[in-house]
């Protein structure tokens, strides 16, 4: 395992699906990086107004408040707004959530579009490299 | 220029309105032209197949268009000559307005002189003596074949975008899964890397989980895609709705919803497809606890309910849950997609509703206010159902 530089780094992990939370986060930590974790939108603004991550692992469709009403919120909260997002989501390319994420960026260009998108299944390497590469880029 | 005379609605050649006497100026007509034009030419001249049946479902009179569509009719039974049929049809709309008196509309198919299919739209209406006997039905039918036609093809374009987006969505699901497992076997061998069996405890389960996700998903993914043939029989519409509650009862009590049926006894019998209403219902109801579960409120209630409203059977399944937002409104029919917690649901409940309401020519619907609940309903207009499955089998 190789420990990168910034270790330590503080990533919030978002999604319904609690074996996929697990899953980031036991692979995050084995990398060197601390995480903590929420379920839907609604936990994972406290978490980010409570914890101050310095990234996020965003998930799309989860119940009460979806991802993308979350990043909306997030971009609001001048506090928050610059931490960076990954989107990891299993829609890629045909009418599925990643469009509906990639309309509402269009229709609101007063955002910026999330840091980086990975396709779920991830790769898990390729995941940390471009973990490590948006925390870089970041600070 | 129209001048709005019946001749000019009609049609009618010059030659056929002078045979029945028609003024060469219209100016000159009086009333008693207009009667003898409407008794001698417009009934011949709409386009509309008309005819008269006695109590033996005998045609007894017609319409020029009437003999040019179906053929030969003088005291031929009308099964014979609407539908080519050697016996009374099994549900025989003529037989119940000689009964009650009811005008009727319906939607059938009947066979042509040339053995094509002809689809009609036929209206039903008894003529009744002082006394209240009825001697004749009179029958007017309007060829919808055309119509018909084209519903087909808006149903098949329908149907191949749907795979399309099928094959997406199960791309989706797949993903999700792989995800999961890929989630699993990590975490089994990094605990057993590591030597930290919690970890590795916690990866077995998430395997199993996942593999448990896989059967779920394929079955309702089969179940969903097979086109199961809708068995279509005369049924009380309330025989599903008091099946679901059976079956519902005691997952509403365990999660504290209360959860009531308020079913309008008076509906009649209607051809559907039990199993499939069933099923419609089964889907609405699990969604509508499911709702609850994750509602803020102390108390929450779920109400299925049936009525029938000018002729349309409605069931309505209304939950005082959590609600759904824009962007969850928008996907409600959409493949695969699902806000319950992980393992509760494929996405493919409300698209097999509506695939099974389609079915029977009706339609789904909702409101919903985020916080507030939501009520679905299922309308099925009576002259749209299917023809019950023990006729469909004589054909």
């Amino acid at each position: 395992m190789n420990a990168p530089q910034n270790a330590k780094k503080k990533i919030l992990v978002i999604d319904d699906e609690l074996s996929i939370v697990k899953y980031l986060e036991a692979l995050l930590q084995d990398n060197g990086y601390a995480t903590v974790a929420a379920m839907n939108g609604n936990e994972a603004m406290e978490k980010v107004r409570s914890e101050k991550p310095d990234l996020i692992c965003l998930d799309i469709t989860m119940p009460e408040k979806s991802g993308i009403r979350f990043y909306k919120e997030l971009r609001e909260d001048p506090n928050v707004a610059a931490i960076p997002v990954i989107v990891v989501t299993a829609v890629t390319g045909y009418g599925g959530d990643s469009e509906t994420f990639r309309k509402f960026l269009s229709d609101r260009r007063q955002f910026p579009p999330p840091n980086d998108f990975i396709a779920k299944p991830i790769d898990r390497e390729e995941f940390i490299k471009r973990v490590a590469k948006v925390l870089a880029a970041a600070s | 220029m129209s001048t709005g005379w019946p001749c000019e609605m009609a049609s009618a050649p010059a030659d056929s309105l002078h045979r029945a006497g028609w003024p060469a100026e219209h100016e000159a007509m009086t009333t008693q032209d207009i009667r003898e034009w409407v008794r001698t030419e417009l009934w011949d001249q709409v386009p509309v197949r008309i005819a008269v049946i006695d109590r033996n479902l005998r045609i007894v009179e017609a319409n020029r268009a009437f003999g040019r569509t179906f053929g030969p009719w003088r005291n031929r039974p009308c099964y014979t000559v609407y539908k080519g049929r050697a016996e009374k049809c099994v549900r025989c709309e003529a037989s119940e307005s000689f009964e009650d008196g009811v005008a009727r509309v319906r939607e059938e198919e009947g066979k042509l002189p040339n053995g094509e299919p002809i689809h009609y739209l036929v209206r039903i209406h008894p003529i009744e003596r002082p006394d209240g006997h009825i001697p004749f039905l009179v029958e007017m039918s309007t060829d919808i074949t055309m119509l018909k036609t084209l519903e087909h093809e808006k149903l098949e374009a329908e149907r191949l975008a749907a795979v399309g987006q099928t094959v997406a969505g199960l791309a989706h699901g797949i993903k999700n899964l792989l995800m999961g497992l890929d989630g699993g076997m990590y975490m089994a061998r990094s605990g057993i890397e590591q030597g930290n069996p919690e970890r590795m405890i916690q990866g077995w389960g998430i395997l199993e989980e996942n593999v448990a996700r896989i059967s779920s998903f394929v079955r309702e993914f089969l179940e969903f895609a097979r086109g199961r043939t809708p068995r279509v029989q005369l049924v009380d519409p309330n025989e599903p709705a008091r099946k679901v509650m059976e079956l519902f009862k005691d997952t509403a009590r365990l999660a504290g919803v209360e959860l009531t049926a308020d079913l309008d006894e008076t509906i009649a019998l209607a051809p559907l497809d039990e199993e499939g209403i069933h099923s419609c219902l089964a889907n609405l109801v699990s969604n509508a606890l499911d709702a609850c579960d994750t509602s803020d409120k102390s108390e929450n209630h779920v109400t299925l309910s049936t009525r029938e409203q000018g002729g349309v059977i409605v069931y309505e399944v209304r939950d005082d849950g959590q609600g759904m937002d824009y962007d969850v409104k928008k996907k409600v029919f959409s493949n695969f997609f699902s806000t319950k917690a992980s393992g509760k649901g494929t996405g493919l409940g409300l698209l097999t509703t509506r695939k099974i309401v389609q079915e029977h020519g009706g339609k789904v619907s909702f409101d919903s206010r985020e916080g507030e609940g939501a009520v679905f309903r299922i309308e099925l207009p009576r002259n749209r159902l299917p023809q019950p499955r023990a006729e469909a089998d004589d054909e």
